[in-house]
């Protein structure tokens, strides 16, 4: 071990100053953590592809002449509607993806605060119970949001690109609104949900597990009650078929299941009041000194 | 005075933590002592403003501690017993991390934490994984990260646990000169008598949520009570409960000296006609000086 004080301790002349957003600096190191991970990156590239493949079709879409040579249809090989970017977003492999992304970027945020007694540090400074926790979600909302509203919105403007003409936009003005409403649910659930399970446990491997499990097992109770009582308000058990009629409210397409939009927006809203309390037991200041 | 705090109380449920505490602390380094559930951590977490004290109020370097929160948390330094720090991180980022949380500019605050990871004696050990350091490194890592911000007032809960003893010299030392050379005032809350005795010209001992003594280490050694040690040949049964009679107090060791705490106005002599009336001899007799193990006995009524 070095030899202790191998410089003398000089006082900081500088002056510490009130910060108008106290959580950045835990969401720029939440960031930056998440990406310090070898197979994070790997993840994180991979949830690309589903967006790259959607780029491709609108290339496909509109370019129907340079694939003269392998299709003879006049027909356009895919017709780009809001109902494509609503089954896009709401395609459960890209959910899934999220869930990935989620899982290896935040799944340790508060549990490992936990696990190594770190809260206390914090609450030790300037720092009020939610901008800590804002932090933290913040960076749920980064990961969430450069999945969903980022391409989404690219894609409109390379489907104007392609097409040469602002028809798509005059057509469905709306749109951006919708991929930005549907973007803001996704965020603001995914942040809740995942807060709530990282704030369950110490243990960040069984916190990944968790986010998979809970979200398949909603999955897998929705399939086993719609066989015993074949009614679809069962669809409001399960985390995927709410997002797809959330999705499907918000792109103004037809509902998957014959139930009121606004109860699966109750149940997503259920969720992240849960999640609101835990997050708000697990941080108690109390707990910080041990 | 840096700390004063009035009748301060506070309850967790039907347990009583703290139980109408008044103390003024002052410059310098000052020991905050007392057995397991005497209100230590209580003291520290109302100070911090982490708890709202039931009744009292408290000042922090002027800074109301139900008020003014955020500001005694700029100005405080606070190095917790626990083991704590965040996976993945090296020492500079994490050290810096926690000075830009508390206020410092970005830049400033990695200049600083390069500064104080070298004044802790882990210069060359910053750069590395915090999950590969020692329990000793973490120790340091704790008080860098405590320092980093400069603060007015260092708050320091055990700082000497898991060290080896060379480490344990090396970081009392750090806080010695932290306390007497860089005029920043320290509360060092430690089981530990020898290092509180080593470091702190006051001390303040609480037990059971109450106040038991507080003031200058050596007011505190000269008042109260004398100390004498002694040997006896014969059965010292009817000595001691003569002695307890007296109103002092007689603790023997193992190896069988004995030790009396007599109050301040008591006679010395009162000891041998004692050991005369009940049939003792007295082989060996020193009047000690009090250590504060001594002290903390004394007030406290444990060893």
């Amino acid at each position: 071990m070095a030899t202790i004080r191998e410089k003398g301790y000089t006082h900081w002349d500088g002056k510490l100053t009130e910060r108008r957003f106290p959580w950045w600096p835990i969401t720029r190191t939440g960031i930056q953590l998440a990406f310090r991970k070898k197979r994070f990156k790997f993840v994180f590239a991979g949830a690309f592809v589903p967006s790259f493949a959607f780029l491709a079709s609108l290339y496909a879409s509109e370019r129907l002449e340079d694939f003269k040579a392998i299709v003879q249809s006049k027909e356009a090989l895919i017709n780009i509607t809001p109902k494509y970017f609503n089954a896009y977003f709401t395609l459960p492999f890209f959910l899934f993806l999220i869930l990935l992304v989620l899982a290896f970027a935040a799944a340790g945020l508060i549990a490992d605060d936990l696990k190594h007694n770190s809260l206390q540090l914090y609450f030790s400074r300037p720092l009020r119970k939610k901008d800590y926790l804002l932090g933290k979600m913040s960076v749920i909302f980064f990961f969430v949001l450069i999945l969903t509203a980022v391409p989404g919105l690219v894609f409109i403007i390379f489907k104007l690109i392609f097409a040469g003409s602002f028809k798509f936009f005059l057509d469905y003005p709306w749109l951006p609104l919708s991929i930005l409403g549907y973007s803001a649910l996704l965020t603001v659930f995914f942040a809740f949900y995942v807060l709530l399970l990282s704030a369950w446990s110490k243990n960040t491997r069984y916190i990944m597990v968790l986010v998979f499990g809970v979200y398949l097992f909603s999955i897998i109770l929705h399939g086993i009650l719609q066989s015993i009582f074949k009614t679809p308000f069962v669809a409001l058990v399960s985390i995927l078929a709410n997002l797809r009629q959330a999705g499907a409210f918000l792109f103004g397409q037809k509902l998957p299941f014959a139930v009121p939009a606004i109860w699966s927006f109750a149940v997503l809203a259920g969720i992240c009041v849960l999640s609101a309390v835990v997050l708000n037991w697990k941080t108690r200041s109390v707990e910080v000194i041990k | 005075m840096s700390i004063e705090v009035k009748d301060l109380s506070f309850r967790y449920g039907k347990i009583v933590a703290l139980d109408g505490v008044t103390m003024k602390l002052g410059e310098g380094a000052v020991g905050l002592l007392g057995p397991n559930g005497a209100g230590k951590s209580t003291l520290l977490r109302i100070l911090l403003g982490f708890l709202v004290p039931e009744r009292g109020e408290g000042k922090v370097l002027d800074y109301d501690i139900r008020r003014d929160q955020a500001m005694i948390r700029r100005s405080v330094g606070y190095m917790p017993e626990s083991d704590c720090f965040i996976a993945g991180m090296d020492a500079v980022t994490f050290t810096a991390y926690f000075g830009e949380l508390s206020g410092m500019p970005r830049q400033e605050a990695m200049k600083r934490a390069h500064e104080v990871l070298f004044y802790v004696g882990l210069g060359e050990a910053r750069y590395r994984l915090l999950d590969t350091y020692s329990a000793g490194m973490k120790q340091r890592l704790k008080l860098a990260q405590a320092l980093v911000h400069d603060p007015k007032i260092l708050f320091l809960d055990e700082p000497t646990s898991n060290l080896d003893p060379n480490g344990r010299n090396e970081v009392l030392e750090l806080i010695r000169d932290i306390s007497s050379n860089k005029s920043i005032q320290v509360l060092l809350s430690s089981h530990i008598l020898a290092d509180i005795e080593s470091i702190c010209r006051s001390v303040v001992i609480l037990n059971k949520g109450r106040l038991a003594a507080e003031g200058r280490m050596a007011d505190l050694r000269a008042i109260n009570y004398s100390l004498f040690e002694l040997r006896l040949k014969g059965d010292g049964e009817a000595f001691r409960r003569d002695l307890e009679s007296l109103g002092c107090r007689v603790d023997e060791k193992e190896d069988g000296l004995i030790k009396i705490y007599m109050p301040e106005k008591s006679d010395r002599m009162d000891i041998f006609r004692t050991a005369s009336r009940t049939g003792v001899q007295i082989r060996y007799f020193v009047k000690s000086q009090t250590s504060l193990e001594d002290l903390f006995a004394g007030v406290v009524g444990v060893d």
